[in-house]
This record gives C-alpha cells, structure tokens and sequence, in this order.
C-alpha cells in the first residue's frame, strides 16, 4: 500500500502536449478546424512509440516509476486531443464563422479506382471510378461524441496509471496496455471525425481489434481469452452486417462521402430518385452493424463477459466510448430519414425496428441486472439497457422525422444524444468507482491473507476463491471509501433519474416523446414505450440494489474491515466526474441541451428557454404526456429504490459512520423493513435470469450444431485438399529440380555440350521463322 | 578509329567524365602505392634525387586500406558524374552539332548513362563490401569464432596487407569501365571489344580466391564456356560484317529492314551473336556455369555478375534485338527463340534452385530466372503486336527491373558476404536463426527475398509487374471480344499471352525457396548465438550493416510513392532517348 498522496511531478511531461493547442492558436494562428487532424495523428505516433519503447526498456526502474510504463506518454498524447477537441467545440458552440453548415476539412485523395468495363466489343477504362479520401468532418454529432471520447478517455487513463501500475500482476505488461490503449482511443477519435463511412468502418475495425486485445489482456487465462474472442466473433456478425450496408449504400449514392450521402440523400447515383425499398434495407443493416457494437438484442451477448478485461478498459469499452459507436452511426443516418430537409419518404420500419430492439434490450438487460451478484456484471447490463434507452429515442426520432414532424424529432434526437452524454459520463465513473472497489477489496483480501498465514497455520485455504468483485463480499464500504461511496451513489442516481440530476432530463425526455410517438402516430410504438418506461423503475431497483449490497448494511466478509480508499490517480478522475455528474448535467439540461443538440442550426445553448424545460419535463400540456412523466418519477424514484431498501438495505454496524454525503442514504434504506425474498430468489424466474435467459446456451448450442462442424469441415478441406494440392506441386517440383540439377554436371566439357545445343536449337527456331 | 581521336575534345571529355575518371582511377591504383622513397643519383654528379617510385614504400602507401579508399572514392565519383550527365539538359548542353555520338563508336545518350549508374552503384557496393574481405597469402585463414578480438583483427589486418588489393581493385575498376563504355557503344565491334575489357576482368575477379579451390575451379570454368561462346559470337559478327560490309549499328538496321527475307550470312551471324550475349545473361542452357561461378567467387563479386554483367549483357541484347534486328512491321525473326529461351530458362532456374542446399546458389539460380522473365518481356516486344509506346512500356520495365535487382540482388548478396566474413555462407545452415544473431540484417534479407519473390509493395513487384503488365497489353488485345468464357478467349489469344501466365506461375514456384530462406532465419535455432561480426576493422564511414539497410530501405522506396515514380520517369526517358535515336 503506497500513500495515498499523488505523485503530481510526474505529470510533468504532460505540460509539452497541453501547449500545443494553445501555441497553435496563438503562435501559427490556425484555426481549430484545421488542427482536428492532431487529435488522431498524435495519439497515432505516440502509440508505436509506447510499445517500442517499452519493450526495449521493459523493467527498467525509470520507465516503471517515472513513466508509468508509459503511462504518461499515453496521458498526454490523450491530453493533446482533450484539449484540441475542447478548443473546436468552443468555437462552434460560441458560432465561430468557421462552421457553417458542416466543417469538412479538405479530404485528400487515398485510394483512386479505374475500372475497366466491357461495352459492346470494346474495353473502356474510366478513370477515378471511386475516389476515396481521408478528410474531417466536423458538425454538433462529431463535437458530442468527440468531447465524450476524449474527456473520457484521459480520465481513463488516469485512472489507469493507479489501477494498472499498482498491481503485481501487470506489471511489466503496462506498456502493452497504454500502446492498445492509446490505439483504441485512435479508433474511437478517428471513427468520430472520419468524413466518409469508408473510414468510419475501418477506424470502427480498429476499435474492435483493441477491444479484442484489451478484453483479452489477462490472455492466459481462459476465461479472458474466451471472452474476448466471443466479444471479437459477435461484434464480427454485426460487421459483416454493416459492410453489406455500406454497400448497398454505394450501390445507391455511388459515394460513401458524408459531403456526397448528406447533400441530398433522395438523389442517388447519376440523379436518379431514391426509392426507400433499398435505402430501407441498406439503414437495417447499417443497424445491425451498431446493434453488435452497441450490445443490443440479439447480439447483446458479448457485453457481460468483456468484463473479463482490467476495470479502466470496462470503463473504456463499455461506458466512454465503444459502447457509442453504434449509436454514433445510428445517429448518422438522420440526414437519410429527416423528409424537413431532403430526407427519404417511406422509412418507418427501419425506425420501428430501432425502437423495438431499444425496448426489447432495455427491459431484458434490467431483469438480468435485478441477479447479478458481481458488481462490473451489473454495470454491464445497466449499460445495455441505457444503450437500449438510446436507442428507443433514436427510433422515435427517426420516426417522428420520416413523417416530417420534425420538432418533436429534432427534440427526441437531441435528449438521446444528451443521454449518452449523461450516460457516458455516469457509467464512466462508475465503472471507475467499481474499479476502485474491486482493487481496494483485493489489496484488503491480499493484506488478511498475510495477516492469516502469519498467525494461524491451521486454517483453511478458504481464501484461494475470493472474489474481489462478488457483492456478497462486500457492505458497508460507505465507511470505508467515502469518494467513491458518493461517486457510486451520484452515478447511480444519474443513471436511475432521480429528478434534477442529469440522466433525468434525457430519459424523461426518451420516455415521453416515445410514448408520444405511440399515443399521436404509430400505434406499433407501444411495445417499446410500455417496456422503456418500466425499465424506468426496474433501473431504479437494480442500481440501488447495487449500491445497498457494496456499501449499506453490516459487511459481509472481515475482509472490508481491511479496506482503505489509498491508491493514487484513482480519486481524481472520480471526483472530476461527480461534479459534472451532479452539476454539469443539470447546467446543460437548463441551458437546452436537448434542443441544441438536435438541431444546433436554430437552437442555442441560453438559459431562455428554461421555463420551457422544466415544463417540458414536468408540466407537459399533454395530460397523457403529463401522466407518463409522473409515474416514470414515481417508478424510477420510489418504487424501485424502496424495493431494493426493503431487500438489501440496512444501517451499517455500530460504531462506524459513513460521511454525511452518504450517510443519510444509509439510514433511509434502513427505514423501509425488511423483506424476504429467498423464496423468489429460487424461483425458475431468476434461475433464468442468472442464466442470462439461456441466450448464451442457445448460441453456443446453435454454433456446436452450425458453425463448428463446417469449421472443422474447412480444416479438413485445408488440410487435405489444398495442402494436399500443395505439398504435392511440391513434391512434383522437387523431383524435378532433382533431375534438372543433374545437368550441372560441374564438367566444363558439359557445359559447352550444352552451350552447342542451345545454338544448335537457336539455329532451327531461326530457320523455321525465316522459312 | 582514328576519327574518334581527331573528335576528342572538350566536350566530349566532359560527356565521358565518368569513364575518365574510371580510367584515372586505374592509372592512380597502379602508382600510388608504389610510391617510396627510392632517389636516383644524378649520372655524374653526387646529387640524389627523390624519384617516388619504388624504395620503401610509404606509410600512407603501403596502408592496406587504401586501393579501396581509392576505389570507393573512383566509383562513387563515377557515380556522381553519371548522375549530372544524366539530366538532359546537361547532355544536350554538351553535345556535339552532329548529334551526341563520339566518332562512330560511341552514343552518350541518357539510356547509356542510367546504366553506367547501374554499373558504377553496383561495383561501387561491391567495393564496400570488399573492404576487408581480401585473401593475402596462402597460411593466412580467415578469422573463426573462437579467436579473441585481437587475433581476429592481426588476421584481417593480415588478409588485407597485400599488393593482391591492387590487383583486386584494379579488376574492379577495368570491369566498370569495360562495362561503361560498351552501354555507350555504337558499333558492334566497339560493343564486343567492351564486353570482352569487363568479361576478362570478371573472369580473374572470379577467380580471385585461388587458395580456395572452388575460387580457381570457378573462375577457370567460367573463363573456358565464356571464351568459347565469345568466340561464337565473334564468328557470328564476322558474318555480320561479311554481310554488311561495316558493323555500325544504324548501317546494320537500314540493311537489315531492307533486306528481302532473310539472308543466310545475316540469319545465322544474329544468331551466334545471341548465344553469346545469352551466355552474358546468364539464360539457359548457356547458363550452367553460372551458378558455379557464383558459389565459387566471393559474395560481392557473384553480386555484380548477378547485377551489373547481366545488366550489360541486356544492354546488348537490346541494342542487337530491338535496335538492330527489329523489323517495322510484323514478327522479329528472333522472337520465337527468345520467348523459348525465356521459358525454359524462368523455369530451370526456379527448378533447380528449389532443392539447392546452398544460398548463393540459390541465388544464382534465382537470377538465371530473373532473366528468364526480362527475356520474356523482350520476346513480347518482338512479337510485332507491340506499337512504339508499348515497346518503351516493355523496355522501361526491364530496365527498370535491372536498376532495383542492384539494391536487392547484390543486397542479399551483401548479407551472404557477411557471413562469408565468419567463414560461413556456403550451407542453408549458416543463415538458420540469423534474426537472432541479427534482427535488422535478417529482416533486410527477408526484404531483398520478398522483392526478388515480386511482394508488393517491394520494388521487386513493381518491375515484375510493369513487365507482366507490358506482355499484357500487347497481347490481350488479340483475345477475341466475342468470346464468351475464359476458355474460348483463352484459345484465341495470341501466344504471347502465356509468356506473362509462365511469369506467374513460375513467381509461385519461386516462393517456395525464397521464403524458406524467410523461414530458416526467422524460426530455426541458430549453429551459434554470438551477434554477426560487423567486418571488425571497417574503417568505411558506413559500416556494411548500414550500407544493407540502406539497400533495404531503397527497396521498399522504389517500390512504392514518389521515389519509384521519379526513378520510372527517369527510365522511361532513358529508354525513349534509346528508340528514338
């Protein structure tokens, strides 16, 4: 156990990264825009420059202590990107003459196609058939995202450089880490300010690579290893999905520019009208593309078992920034279905199918989350659901667009796109703060296993199947880890929507304009807006019932009685985001958030539209409307939490006091009683849910019947008839090379034996030709 | 001939300012380290004079490193020239009112003067790679690995001090300019009185390692088939003249595109001269004292058989096939036997060289089957179905192809030199587990392999692919439009067409040796894990490591981005100014 302080000077080389944008701007005078090619080409040298470095100097004292096994390089590489996205987003929010429409940096020419076609009885090549560039594209989607991307991804980092650096059994493969780190945070910038679908793919195949390789990083255990290759195959089924979409997208635009697609997405290739029938098709599979990324129904699967990777890439991958990429794309491709402006009539069932998966997943993933006893399982599930929530509002907006009513689309786009924010942020810091838990726990488990083998020799080794991460372990931690008590316990409310903090006004936002799509203009949109807004008060049952059984009631193992909150770089990133948690959202949501980023064109950020805000949220016109949000607060707020009290609350023991910011959550659970549910918890319901609904066992049942046989089929064809082939024009070849080396006798008599034969032969070809 | 020296003058020094230099680089080997101290007693008198040569050497003359320093210096001077010359400008500014030709004999024109780069950068590698690489006496071994860094060093100091460094590298420099001059020649005679100044050299070169009994065995084999198939081609242009009544190449042309059919004495005069500038390239079946000539001389002279006289050996058959004997229309005489020469000699040589146990002569092979392909390319511009502009195309890629065999071939022959160092080189063996011994000179081994295989985006691909590129569109043309299935277009296609599938198929065939060195050096255990003895006494501002790496890199530059393209542009104008003189 080091000491808790920070070892601020070794942020030192950090100090170079955050003057480049300042001396950019001040010193050569660019403007930001023309920076934006900075927040991936840094990160993108800085990334070999890791791995190589640290493989050269791999133990050595210096680059452990002072670099962090280059954990400070990754830090302000990340840094440099932070502060250049800051830097465009204020200069677009403050309306600099820079932006006007969208900001597309000028793209450079990568790949130039000819294509040489037969037409009639002739060969004609035409030139620049396809012409594919690398550029920036910059409008309000980019600057969220970006701004997500990268605030979140520093902190991780951060984060990481306590959680990673403090563990024996890292270390001396951190370097591995931060290089896949900082290359993931490259796919993640780059896919947001990629200008053509083209490089938005290939930079999204980077992430999954890194996702891979970072679920994997425990590779020798197989468990690690199995996760993520499953987490690799799945998101693979929604990849080959996707690249069909793109296809079919160039099939009908022939471009896959944004500046081409979005100019005029009902005019395709050569001015011809595009119908929605193939548009239709082509939007879906883009969709099951983010669907396998994103985790939802029915490619949820991998999601879980990811958590098999070290906490800051759970937080990475399945809060800040993989996680959105999906619902990145999906929020690309309003310009297709927004009829206001050049949209395509006709869409509606590509954004029923969003909703429905949105409510479909929401609703599955709260029920397994009520089981899970391991603490990341939870988070993992609750972030499946609030994608799901997303995704809802995303269908309702693109619905609500096709059929022109674009206010109310514009509204709902906007509150999901403010929901991923607040999403990202929240689920970012508790995947941090659970984090935090886990390696406080270990270190205490680690310190009693000490103490134990130091005093009794005769007891049991009952601590080889300590699991650091199980909940049952755990209570009463609110006396013990006070930041990250109240971290978890503002993260939870953000993500339950406890009213006036920020993931309220983006769900309340979600849920009403979803129940107003089904109440005023499709009726299929009831499924998803009944299952959203229970997923409302189950969320608030869940996510309470986490934070009761780690840090309420008497602890349930001696081991939290060695738990002290000591390790540096953890609490920083921590108590970052609970103030824009607790704050920043509720700024955002008074000042329009929603609106704006919906429709950044004719919305600003002001606090003049704050009277419409909170109406909106509480005092809709709409009775209906009005009813939805009460019982959404009355769920999310009571019911929920009051069940979870019930079940899993209580005070902590005597004589311990938690911190006042958290005691008095403490004391409510306690005040409910008590209730027994053993009875339920056998019950065949959550057997099913604990396992996961059978969707694991089905798919792995589905594989042993499908897709193993024909592997082992195409091992077999390998094996024998290709190799075969091989080894066999091998064999052949050998032989002959055998026969025709013995020519070379080594005789100079032969050679020139061989020389008149040649002549000989020369001769008779000539005579043949010229006769 | 004795226009030639009435023509001399300034001007004309200044265009040959890269042969000069060769030349007094030779006249500057021969004195320089014979200067002494020796005086002479004025007749008469009591007064000695200093007369420099003879006596006791000097120590700066008798420094063993020195004919090498000379030589680096003479070459890369050479070079330099080469390279001013080459801008067009630069020629034209000094070239003659009658044109750029020196007498009758001599042509510099841009397409000569990219090849005296090729030669001069390829002698000018060997040399480095010679520094210390010099047998002295017979008692005197080569270092092994089990001597201390001292005894190591006496012995290579032992193996340089010698006279026989001279001799070595007065060879060297009689071979570039033999070779210089004969790309510039204008005249049949003058280009075979070249070849043969660079051939006898490299004979002796070959040779040179006669404590080796390989070394002499090689050399004499090579000097027996070469002198025999010189003689060929002698006779085959006494015919020629018997013929024409004078061997200048344009003179020969104009006879020969008015000639009605084919005359016997020219016929058969065209094709011993074939024979022997086949033999030159090393093309089957004249090449089978090519691999032994390999093996047997050390690495970085096999390196410049494998480069530069087989690059001269092409110039000469451009000049006789595509210059002299091409007729304006229709099929050259020659095409069918050079397309067959080309195939059968891609395909013994990727043949024999799938189960040889010994790199270099791998790497022979390797090159026979090299020129088998560019052969090929020359038969598809004897087909007659090429116009003027793929018959640049074609040229500009074999010319192309010999320019960057230069990096990878003498590269890897480089590689095999500093093996050669230890005493190594000879057996599969030696290069097992060279990435451990040394990462950076096995993955520029593996590179100069993936460009010799044809790899993009290596250089290798390049020059292979514009030249199955060039037989292409010649040919595939010819397919009928009508056809509906592969097959029925395939039927119809004009045979040519098979020289660029042979080219294919034999680049797979080659992949099998040539990634089995990839494989040896990378994943077996090697005979012996101390690091590759960078030549200890090196006193070459660049060490041979770097001068590989440096080849590596180039590889991979002129294969791809603008260095290939300028290197192409610079080719293509070459070969131009060649056609349209």
């Amino acid at each position: 156990m080091g000491d808790s302080k920070n070892e601020w000077e070794l942020l030192v080389p950090i100090v170079p990264f955050l003057l480049v944008a300042p001396s950019l701007k001040f010193l050569a005078g660019w403007e930001s825009v023309e920076a934006a090619f900075l927040i991936v080409v840094v990160p993108l040298l800085t990334f070999p420059a890791i791995l190589v470095v640290g493989q050269i100097y791999n133990g050595n004292e210096t680059w452990k202590q002072r670099y962090k096994e280059g954990g400070i390089f990754g830090l302000g590489a990340l840094s440099l990107s932070l502060s250049i996205a800051i830097w465009i987003i204020y200069d677009y929010v403050v309306g600099s003459a820079h932006f006007e429409a969208h900001s597309v940096v000028d793209p450079f020419s990568w790949l130039t196609f000819d294509v040489i076609e037969q037409t009639g009885t002739q060969w004609e090549v035409s030139t620049g058939f396809a012409d594919i560039g690398v550029g920036v594209w910059i409008d309000s989607v980019t600057l969220m995202l970006l701004f997500v991307a990268t605030f979140l991804c520093f902190l991780i980092c951060w984060f990481s450089l306590g959680y990673m650096n403090t563990d024996k059994i890292n270390e001396d493969s951190n370097h591995r880490f931060y290089g896949e780190f900082v290359l993931f945070a490259i796919g993640m910038f780059g896919m947001v300010l990629a200008d053509n679908f083209l490089w938005l793919f290939i930079f999204w195949e980077i992430m999954g690579l890194c996702s891979y390789l970072l679920i994997g990083f425990y590779y020798w255990k197989d468990s690690a290893a199995y996760a993520a290759k499953k987490a690799f195959l799945t998101t693979r089924v929604g990849d080959v999905f996707l690249v069909v979409g793109l296809l079919m997208l160039y099939d009908i635009y022939g471009s896959l520019d944004f500046a081409v697609l979005f100019d005029n997405p009902s005019t395709g290739v050569g001015g011809a009208v595009v119908e929605s029938g193939e548009l239709n098709w082509a939007l879906i599979m883009l969709f099951i593309g983010a669907v396998g990324k994103s985790a939802q129904f029915p490619l949820h699967v991998w999601l879980p078992d990811a958590m098999e990777g070290p906490t800051p890439v759970s937080a990475l991958i399945h809060a800040a920034t993989m996680v959105n990429a999906g619902l990145y794309l999906v929020v690309r491709m309003v310009p297709f279905v927004d009829v206001h402006v050049n949209g395509v009539a006709g869409l509606e069932e590509f954004a029923l199918t969003v909703a429905w998966i949105g409510g479909i997943t929401a609703f599955m993933a709260a029920a397994i989350a009520f089981v899970q006893n391991d603490i990341k399982k939870v988070l993992a599930y609750s972030t499946m659901s609030q994608l799901a929530y997303i995704f809802t509002g995303l269908g309702a907006g693109l619905l609500f667009l096709n059929i022109d009513e674009h206010h109310a689309g514009y509204f709902v786009i906007g509150a999901s796109m403010f929901h991923l924010f607040n999403h990202a942020m929240a689920k970012g810091m508790l995947f941090m703060a659970s984090g935090s838990v886990i390696h406080e726990v270990h270190h205490a488990h680690d310190h009693v296993r000490e103490l134990s083998e130091k005093y009794s020799t005769n007891e049991g080794d009952d601590h080889g199947d300590f699991d650091p991460q199980d909940m049952r372990n755990m209570g009463g931690l609110a006396a013990r880890m006070p930041v990250t008590a109240t971290a978890m316990m503002l993260g939870s409310m953000s993500i339950i929507g406890i009213p006036l903090i920020g993931g309220f006004w983006s769900k309340e936002g979600i849920i009403a304009e979803t129940w107003a799509a089904c109440l005023h203009e499709e009726p299929l949109m009831l499924v998803p807006a009944v299952l959203v807004l229970a997923t409302a008060g189950m969320t608030g049952f869940y996510m309470t019932r986490m934070w009761l059984m780690t840090f309420a009631g008497p602890p349930k193992s001696e081991v939290v009685g060695h738990v002290h909150e000591t390790t540096p770089w953890i609490k920083e990133p921590l108590i970052i985001l609970s103030v824009i948690t607790a704050l920043g959202g509720f700024a955002l949501a008074l000042l329009g958030a929603s609106d704006y980023l919906g429709d950044p064109h004719h919305a600003e950020l002001s606090y003049h539209g704050l009277l419409d805000t909170l109406e909106h949220a509480f005092l809709p016109e709409d009775s209906y409307l009005r009813l939805v949000g009460w019982t959404t607060m009355l769920l999310a707020m009571v019911i929920g939490p009051v069940i979870a009290s019930r079940i899993h609350g209580g005070r902590l023991i005597d004589g311990v006091e938690a911190s006042p910011l958290v005691s008095w959550l403490v004391d409510l659970s306690s005040r409910f009683g008590s209730q027994d549910v053993s009875e339920l918890a056998d019950s065949q319901l959550a057997e099913a849910l604990q396992r996961r609904l059978y969707f694991d066992d089905l798919y792995e049942v589905a594989l042993a019947k499908t897709a193993i046989p024909f592997a082992a089929f195409s091992a077999w064809f390998d094996a024998n008839v290709i190799d075969g082939v091989i080894k066999q024009i091998e064999s052949n070849s050998a032989t002959g090379s055998v026969q025709i080396r013995r020519i070379t006798t080594g005789s100079a008599r032969d050679y020139i034996l061989m020389a008149a034969v040649g002549m000989i032969s020369i001769f008779a070809l000539l005579w043949g030709v010229s006769n | 001939m004795s226009s030639m020296f009435s023509d001399l003058g300034l001007h004309e020094a200044i265009l040959l300012l890269p042969e000069i230099t060769m030349l007094s680089g030779i006249v500057a080997l021969i004195l320089i380290p014979n200067l002494g101290d020796a005086t002479m007693r004025i007749p008469l008198t009591r007064i000695r004079v200093p007369v420099l040569i003879g006596g006791t050497r000097f120590d700066f003359t008798s420094n063993p490193r020195l004919p090498n320093h000379v030589t680096n210096a003479v070459l890369f001077l050479a070079f330099f020239y080469a390279a001013l010359l080459l801008n067009p400008t630069n020629l034209s500014e000094y070239s003659l009112e009658g044109g750029p030709g020196i007498g009758n004999l001599l042509v510099v024109d841009e397409f000569s003067r990219v090849f005296t780069l090729l030669f001069t950068s390829a002698l000018l590698l060997a040399s480095m790679a010679t520094a210390t690489r010099m047998p002295a006496m017979h008692d005197v071994t080569i270092p092994q690995e089990s001597d201390s860094p001292e005894t190591a060093d006496s012995k290579v100091m032992a193996l340089i001090d010698n006279r026989r460094q001279v001799d070595f590298h007065i060879l060297l420099l009689t071979t570039g300019l033999g070779m210089s001059l004969m790309a510039m020649a204008n005249n049949l005679f003058m280009l075979f009185v070249c070849l043969e100044l660079a051939s006898l050299s490299s004979y002796i070169l070959v040779a040179f390692h006669k404590e080796v009994d390989v070394g002499g065995e090689a050399g004499m084999k090579y000097f027996i088939v070469g002198s025999v198939v010189s003689a060929v081609g002698i006779y085959g242009m006494s015919l020629l003249y018997l013929w024409n009544g004078n061997l200048d190449m344009a003179d020969l042309a104009a006879s020969w595109s008015a000639m009605e059919g084919i005359d016997p004495l020219a016929g058969i005069g065209v094709g011993l001269m074939i024979v022997a500038f086949a033999f030159k390239v090393g093309a089957a079946p004249f090449h089978l004292a090519v691999p032994d000539a390999y093996s047997g001389s050390s690495s970085p002279i096999a390196g410049v058989l494998a480069t530069a006289s087989k690059a001269m050996g092409f110039v000469a058959l451009i000049r006789l096939l595509v210059i002299v004997t091409m007729p304006s229309s229709g099929q050259a005489v020659w095409m069918l036997a050079i397309a067959l020469i080309a195939v059968v000699t891609m395909t013994w040589g990727n043949l024999a060289a799938l189960t040889s146990d010994n790199p270099k002569r791998i790497l022979a092979y390797s090159s026979v089957a090299h020129a088998g392909y560019m052969l090929a390319a020359m038969a598809a511009i004897g087909s007659g179905l090429a116009d003027a502009s793929t018959t640049s195309m074609i040229l500009t890629a074999v010319v192309f192809h010999l320019l960057v065999l230069v990096l990878f071939k003498l590269g890897a022959f480089l590689v095999l030199s500093m093996l050669e160092a230890e005493g190594r080189g000879h057996r599969m063996e030696d290069l097992h587990g060279l990435a451990v011994r040394d990462p950076a000179i096995a993955v520029s081994m593996f590179v100069f392999m993936l460009s010799l295989a044809g790899v993009p985006p290596l250089s290798g691909f390049l020059s292979k692919l514009l030249m199955i590129n060039g037989i292409v569109s010649v040919s595939a043309g010819t397919g009928p439009a009508s056809a509906t299935s592969v097959l029925s277009w395939a039927q119809g296609v004009d045979p040519v067409f098979w020289l660029a599938v042979a080219i294919v198929l034999n680049s797979a065939l080659s992949l099998f040796y040539y990634l089995r060195i990839g494989l040896v050096m990378f994943f077996e255990t090697p005979e012996s894990d101390s690091p590759l003895k960078s030549s200890p006494s090196l006193e070459w501002p660049l060490s041979l490591r770097s001068v590989i790496m440096i080849c590596a890199t180039l590889t991979l530059l002129f294969g791809i981005g603008p260095m290939s393209e300028s290197l192409l542009d610079l080719v293509s104008s070459a070969v131009d100014s060649l056609l349209s003189s």
